[in-house]
């Protein structure tokens, strides 16, 4: 039997093709990453197939691409070196609600659009980052540590246990759900931790080097009963980074981010491309957005002593801030806001960072917030440096954890049609990365050629990875070429 | 003895197998209380550990090494000895243990000394020598006894008999007699009479401190005899290690409790903060000056008063009859604050580690004789303390403390002050 | 007992002869037992040794160093923060080197962007304290204050605190490790500069080597550096008072509040914990343990033990206490708030509040944690498991009814079904129990009762913190997982192949079923041959 003849049986004839149309979806995504052809494409349903897969691909010495969303942004998911990709979408159940543990357990394949709907029936949401595409898998997008909006719950991140297949074709159960028989068992996957070492954590930010997660317990929380969206025009980032220093720490808020006029717009527009104009040239640099929130009980009450410590914030220490519940000359904006921020990008409109000229690249890194006027600076000189119009550039920063860091982030638009505009954002882009990362901004998630920049650098780092990877992937199978593998 | 009969009798270091074998490392004999623990800085209170690092040095290691010696799994060698007697007994780690576990860690350690000594490996070398002056000359110094009331002046008055008698001790008699003639001068002024021994003779502190009990013994013998002729109501110290020796320690080696002895045991301080809140004694001078108090370990945690007990310890190692433990939570604490808030001018800042956190000014019960370098560091530890929080001097209730500090500031440099608290109480009353 | 002489003079060279030591009276002074964490038990007996040698590094180089000439010599050697965690933690080999960390007690501190930098010597107390000066705080872990703040946020690190502020590993930022091999990874932004702020990996996240769910007691590196989360806190001061024994923390009670409810059964309990969790308010959440109250109330051992034989098992049964921890972090209003809804969910549920000291012992500075050996001598927190309420409480019952086969020796607490809270707002909850026993009388009973727990843990489907090095590899391997083991062993092995970093762990307990004779019927799994 060939490869393509075992791949079928495991998958079904349905469920497999190696039609270069159809692979020619999976070479390239909307990233800037060299395109990357796979030999094979296969959809499983179950974490069975998913170990035959794997179990074939090693014997075989062939890659295994694993995918779990229909569009993707940063190339993780494109094979550099041929392979199979295995596309997870078909694995698209929601397994459990969990109301009294507020826990959801769902396949990779479950997308933004579906978990934030089915979780709202029941009064639940997941945290989310910034308007995510709806068709993005809402575990991977927490397992590849996308930053979310909401810093007030001090536990921090919402992964708990999970099932993979490991690059060996083991089937495996991280954290509490490691217990025989699980879900049938008092043990409900609540905690990410062991059994023995934190696997949970040599998964996370793996780009699926390490393994295929066939479905993951996330905490939801209770959506909230009432919000109120407050905007703070921006001029001084130094000065807002220290109110938001001074807030944070108070644990105000739900959602709290700054985004520049060309993000905001970009989010906020709704006829395109005249709103978006207007709202661009109109609105002020940078414009801050904290929702604060009454929960299940008293919820007023609750609205109204954060509102308390707000004014008296405002009057005793920071009084250039001006928080509104509206932001002047952009009516109904708060309305828009608490959408943008409570649900997946509508699959009907065109993705956000899409609308003004088909493409965007963009630059995430964490950092200290004092750091981002400096960075912002940085960036802008490098956009010059190539003639990028630096109003083009949108910007967001999103505060950490009561503020103790934040993710910044470039967005840098372009028409992914024109040949001239993608070559030179691609060196924009290869510039503007090494001269962030050389004055301190941390890439923690290595998209593409980051990879290369960053472990360069870290080079201790990259040795002990490549030490586990090589425990957990003998064969070296899960989506080489990819990280420092 | 793990189950059985038992008792506090330190000559037999088997009453306390049960202590050294339950502790359970948990270092509450090291670091500062840790409600009280003031950060990163200042945060331990043995300075043994502290100094020479080693687990060993700690009563976590000494626990064990005593189980060892009392099971024979240990022979005597320097480091043995090293690590039995570079310690000030200072009782923060008996201080400590006893705030979560009740373990008789101090009792623990003078009855290793004991066994020590009995054993003929111990004590130090110096502390032989200390110990010959002490017979032959009545004094730890070896100066001459005839001279040991030398420091009294012509305007002090001394009562043939009295209520109270003045018991001096040998280092404010020799080495600080500042102390001996401010303490006297504030009882006449008082209207306080008093009375001096006879024929005073050591107290035995260094003695009974590293393990030489029988000689300690036959001393507070003596001594105890002399002070019941006399007639005192109380023995009146100035020195919080003789405080401690009388008031605990003689009554522990004659098998009695400190309520037996006879007569009260009272620092001057107890005093004289009685006598101010009965206003009788007006501190009235301005002394302007930020300082700040070292508590002396003797005066402060080990003061609780003995009361000797014997009984059977049983199942889950209680004991019975009930045992009324010594935590140094009735120690001399407030009395000596409240006097040096009552000088007027006085700015007391407390040091970070104070009561019974206090840190050791490193010289008591036979260290400064046989380890005079680590003596010096624990003092200079001490000092440093003083100036972080801003004092421009220290003030002490004991000449042992007072004498190690002044030593080690001089060698330094230091213009730290160091006052004995009588100096200054009289100072505010005489100007 | 010897370390070589070549090895012991090139170790002698990288520290300088007054931090390095083979002398018997210094060696015994590290013996784990006779007490301690788990101690006076036969593992502690049978699988600890006191060192050949004990050393104090400085520096994360001096560390390196000295793990690189114990790989030339083979000489193993176990690393040491305070000795505090008990027998796993010291000692198992002959001639092995005791790396005692204690000298590493380096400490930063960068309020605005919350965390401190601390050494392995640093322990819970000195941290805290450094927090709260500066309007953070930290947990203290249940091992207490003077646990070594690296070595308990790698095998703990939680609390009642736990509640509002979680887990440890997210609480772990930028990390030095010294593999067994000697070579250093820095973690998180150490690995690109060098500041520790931020924790997580470059792509895959090598904290996962770091801990597991209670730790690695040492077997796979040493850590030298680790960059502590800290959480903002509240403005007032929380006063030291009294003398010891009696020294508690004074609570600011406009900022600070503990209460305590009597409720009116276990269920509501975890009722009232829910909705808390729901309304989102609350610092703490923990049902007390009755002992604990004997514990607080007796001002000695044999005091608590006339205090505690009034029990029995009906007075357990109907006595349900509450305790929750209020804080104002933001205002005094958010407080008074916060008590109100907490009013509201006390009185639908039936509870009723106590009269509750404004004082705290436990658990901002955890002070009296070395209470727990005061009754008895002999203490260990058998299981400790972080998973829901839902999983917390028939864990504690099923485990109650196991202890009573074992009781004696196990001291008698008339069935109390364990300590329970809420964490991480609800989404956990946390099972512990603690047992006591006399350790001068014979302790087999409550070995097997150790192993016992693991197998009924497998048998009922219970997450347990047995795991890793606590109970035999190869008895809980097949049933986690399943084969976490053998992940583990792959990984030790590559990160150790002279298995010179404390050995035989992660197998300790596999050996020491092995060589116990009263251990060795209760082994009903297979394992092959022990290195």
């Amino acid at each position: 039997m060939t490869v393509k003849s075992k791949l079928r049986e495991i998958v079904g004839p349905d469920n497999f093709s190696d039609d270069p149309e159809v692979l020619d979806k999976y070479s390239k995504d909307f990233s800037l990453v060299p395109a990357g052809v796979p030999n094979y494409l296969v959809k499983p349903k179950t974490a069975q197939e998913v170990q035959k897969i794997i179990q074939l691909a090693n014997k075989n010495r062939l890659p295994v691409v694993p995918t779990s969303s229909s569009v993707h942004f940063n190339g993780a998911a494109i094979p550099k070196q041929g392979g199979v990709i295995a596309d997870l979408t078909r694995m698209n159940r929601i397994l459990e609600i969990d109301e009294f543990n507020r826990r959801v357990r769902m396949e990779v394949g479950v997308t933004w659009e579906k978990a934030t709907r089915e979780l709202a029936k029941k009064g639940f949401r997941l945290m989310m980052p910034l308007a995510p595409h709806p068709m993005r898998s809402a575990v991977i997008d927490h397992l590849e540590r996308e930053v979310i909006t909401n810093t007030v719950y001090d536990y921090g991140e919402p992964m708990q246990s999970m099932e993979v297949v490991w690059p060996t074709g083991e089937i495996f159960r991280t954290g509490s759900a490691s217990v025989a028989g699980y879900p049938d068992s008092p043990s409900k996957g609540a905690n990410p931790s062991g059994p023995g070492l934190d696997f949970y954590r040599l998964l996370q930010g793996a780009q699926g080097t390490m393994g295929i997660v066939t479905w993951a317990n996330l905490k939801i929380e209770y959506l909230p009963t009432i919000d109120k969206v407050l905007f703070a025009p921006v001029d001084d980032l130094d000065y807002t980074t220290d109110f938001l220093h001074r807030i944070l720490k108070l644990r105000i808020g739900q959602e709290c981010l700054l985004l520049d006029n060309t993000d905001l717009a970009a989010l906020a527009a709704e006829n395109w491309p005249d709103d978006f104009e207007e709202l661009r040239a109109t609105l002020p640099p940078w414009t801050l957005i904290l929702v604060i929130s009454g929960m299940a009980r008293r919820p007023e009450e609750k609205l109204q002593y954060e509102e308390n410590m707000l004014k008296d914030i405002i009057k005793n220490e920071f009084s250039e801030i001006q928080l509104d519940n509206n932001l002047p000359g952009f009516p109904g904006m708060g309305r828009k806001l608490i959408t943008v921020l409570r649900q997946p990008w509508p699959k009907k409109t065109p993705y956000w960072k899409h609308r003004y000229l088909g493409g965007c690249q963009s630059i995430f890194f964490i950092t200290r917030p004092g750091m981002a006027p400096q960075f912002t600076d940085m960036m802008e000189e490098v956009a010059a440096q190539y003639g990028y119009p630096v109003d083009d550039i949108g910007g967001y920063i999103q505060p950490i954890e009561h503020n103790r860091a934040c993710q910044m982030q470039f967005d840098i638009f372009y028409d992914p049609d024109s040949e001239v505009d993608v070559e030179l954002v691609r060196s924009l882009y290869r510039d503007a990365i090494s001269v962030l990362a050389s004055q301190g901004a941390l890439f923690t998630r290595p998209y593409g050629e980051l990879a290369d920049l960053v472990y360069e650098s870290a080079t201790g780092y990259a040795t002990a990875l490549r030490r586990v990877k090589k425990v957990f992937d003998p064969n070296n199978i899960m989506n080489p070429g990819t990280l420092c593998y | 003895m793990l189950k059985g009969k038992v008792s506090l009798d330190v000559t037999n270091l088997d009453n306390f197998e049960y202590d050294m074998s339950k502790c359970i490392k948990c270092k509450g004999c090291y670091w500062v209380d840790h409600i009280y623990m003031p950060g990163v800085n200042f945060s331990t209170r043995c300075p043994s550990a502290t100094r020479y690092v080693f687990d060993s040095y700690g009563a976590y290691g000494k626990m064990r090494i005593g189980l060892a010696m009392l099971e024979g799994r240990m022979e005597y060698s320097d480091e043995l000895l090293k690590t039995l007697y570079a310690c000030t007994l200072c009782g923060a780690c008996d201080v400590g243990c006893k705030r979560n576990l009740d373990l008789e860690i101090e009792l623990s350690l003078e009855a290793l000394r004991i066994k020590a000594v009995k054993d003929g490996k111990g004590p130090m070398p110096a502390h032989k020598k200390a110990a010959k002056k002490i017979t032959e000359k009545h004094n730890r110094f070896g100066s001459p006894h005839e001279k040991r009331n030398k420091w009294l002046t012509k305007d002090i008055k001394v009562a043939k008999k009295a209520d109270v008698l003045y018991f001096v001790g040998c280092s404010a008699a020799y080495t600080n007699p500042e102390i001996a003639k401010a303490t006297a001068k504030i009882l006449n002024a008082a209207g306080t009479p008093f009375m001096l021994m006879p024929d005073e003779w050591c107290c035995g502190n260094m003695l009974y401190s590293v393990g030489m009990i029988d000689e300690a013994r036959e001393l507070a013998k003596r001594n105890l005899e002399a002070v019941r002729k006399s007639g005192a109501k109380t023995l009146l110290v100035s020195c919080a290690e003789g405080y401690r020796t009388w008031k605990v320690d003689y009554p522990k080696m004659l098998n009695i409790s400190t309520d037996d002895l006879g007569f009260k045991v009272v620092h001057l301080t107890e005093l004289v903060d009685e006598l101010i809140k009965k206003e009788e004694l007006k501190l009235t001078r301005p002394i302007d000056m930020r300082l700040t108090y070292h508590d002396s370990c003797s005066l402060s945690r080990l003061s609780d008063p003995w009361t000797p007990w014997k009984g059977e310890r049983g199942k889950w190692g209680m004991v019975s009859p009930g045992l009324e433990r010594r935590r140094g939570t009735g120690g001399v604490y407030q009395p000596p604050r409240d006097i040096l808030k009552a000088i007027p001018g006085v700015e007391l800042v407390e040091m970070i580690r104070m009561k019974e956190n206090a840190f050791c000014c490193g010289a008591g019960r036979g260290t400064i004789e046989a380890f005079p370098d680590f003596a010096a560091w624990a003092a200079e530890q001490r000092l440093f303390e003083a100036k972080t929080v801003g004092a421009e001097a220290i003030v002490a209730t004991c000449p042992w403390c007072k004498d190690n500090f002044a030593r080690v500031a001089r060698q330094n440099g230091e213009d730290l002050k160091i006052y004995d608290i009588s100096e200054l109480i009289l100072a505010s009353i005489e100007g | 007992m010897a370390i070589s002489k070549e090895a012991y003079k090139v170790l002698e060279a990288i520290v300088g002869e007054e931090y390095i030591s083979s002398d018997p009276v210094v060696c015994e002074g590290y013996r784990s037992g006779p007490s301690g964490y788990e101690a006076g038990l036969g593992y502690e007996r049978v699988m600890t040794k006191i060192p050949g040698g004990v050393i104090l590094p400085l520096t994360t180089e001096e560390v390196q160093k000295i793990v690189r000439v114990c790989n030339r010599y083979k000489v193993p050697y176990v690393p040491y923060s305070t000795g505090w965690y008990g027998p796993r933690s010291h000692c198992h080999v002959d001639d092995e080197l005791l790396i005692d960390l204690k000298r590493m007690d380096d400490f930063e501190i960068d309020e605005r962007h919350l965390y401190a930098v601390v050494g392995s010597g640093v322990i819970y107390s000195q941290l805290q304290e450094e927090a709260m000066k500066r309007g953070c705080y930290i947990i203290v872990g249940g091992g207490g204050s003077q646990c070594s703040a690296i070595a308990n946020m790698l095998g703990d690190g939680w609390s009642p605190l736990s509640y509002r502020i979680g887990l440890p590993h997210r609480r772990i930022l930028g990390t030095e490790l010294v593999l067994p091999d000697g070579e250093l990874v820095k973690m998180g932004s150490l690995a690109l500069q060098d500041d520790p702020f931020w924790g997580e990996g470059l792509g895959p996240d090598l904290r996962g080597l770091l801990r597991g769910f209670t730790g690695l007691r040492g077997c796979l590196g040493i850590v030298t550096k680790m960059a502590i989360k800290l959480l903002p806190f509240q403005p007032e001061r929380l006063t030291p008072t009294g003398i010891s024994p009696h020294t508690a923390l004074e609570l600011p009670s406009n900022r600070v509040k503990w209460i305590n409810f009597t409720m009116p059964s276990k269920e509501s309990m975890k009722k009232a914990m829910f909705e808390m969790a729901r309304a989102e308010i609350g610092a703490g959440a923990t049902k007390v343990p009755i002992f604990w109250r004997a514990i607080a109330k007796a001002s000695c051992k044999e005091e608590y033990w006339d205090i505690w034989s009034k029990e029995s098992e009906e007075t357990i049964s109907g006595f349900h206490l509450l305790r929750v921890l209020l804080v104002g972090f933001g205002s005094e209003e958010q407080m008074e708030y916060e008590e109100r809804v907490l009013n509201d969910i006390i009185t639908e549920i039936g509870g009723e509040a106590r009269r509750t000291r404004p004082t705290d012992e436990s658990w901002f500075k955890n002070a009296d944690s070395a209470g727990m050996w005061l009754m008895c001598g002999g203490y260990v927190s058998v299981d400790y498991v972080i998973e829901t309420l839902e999983h917390a409480l028939p864990h504690g019952e099923n485990y109650a009814k196991l202890k009573r086969k074992f009781t004696p020796p196990l001291m008698p607490d008339y069935g109390d079904p364990g300590w329970f809270q809420s964490f991480e707002l609800g989404h956990q909850g946390y099972s512990e129990f603690l047992v006591y026993w006399d350790p001068d009388e014979n302790t087999d009973g409550v070995d097997h009762f150790y192993l016992e727990t693991s197998k009924e843990n497998i048998r009922k489907r219970f997450y347990t913190s047995l795991l890793g090095p606590h109970q035999p590899l190869y008895l809980t391997g097949p049933a986690y997982g399943p084969n976490y083991h053998k992940w583990m062993l792959a990984v030790k092995d590559e990160f150790d192949p002279n298995f010179l970093s404390h050995p035989p762990v992660p197998l300790a307990h596999d050996e020491f079923v092995e060589k116990a004779a009263w251990m060795r019927p209760m082994k009903d799994w297979k394992s092959p041959k022990l290195p």
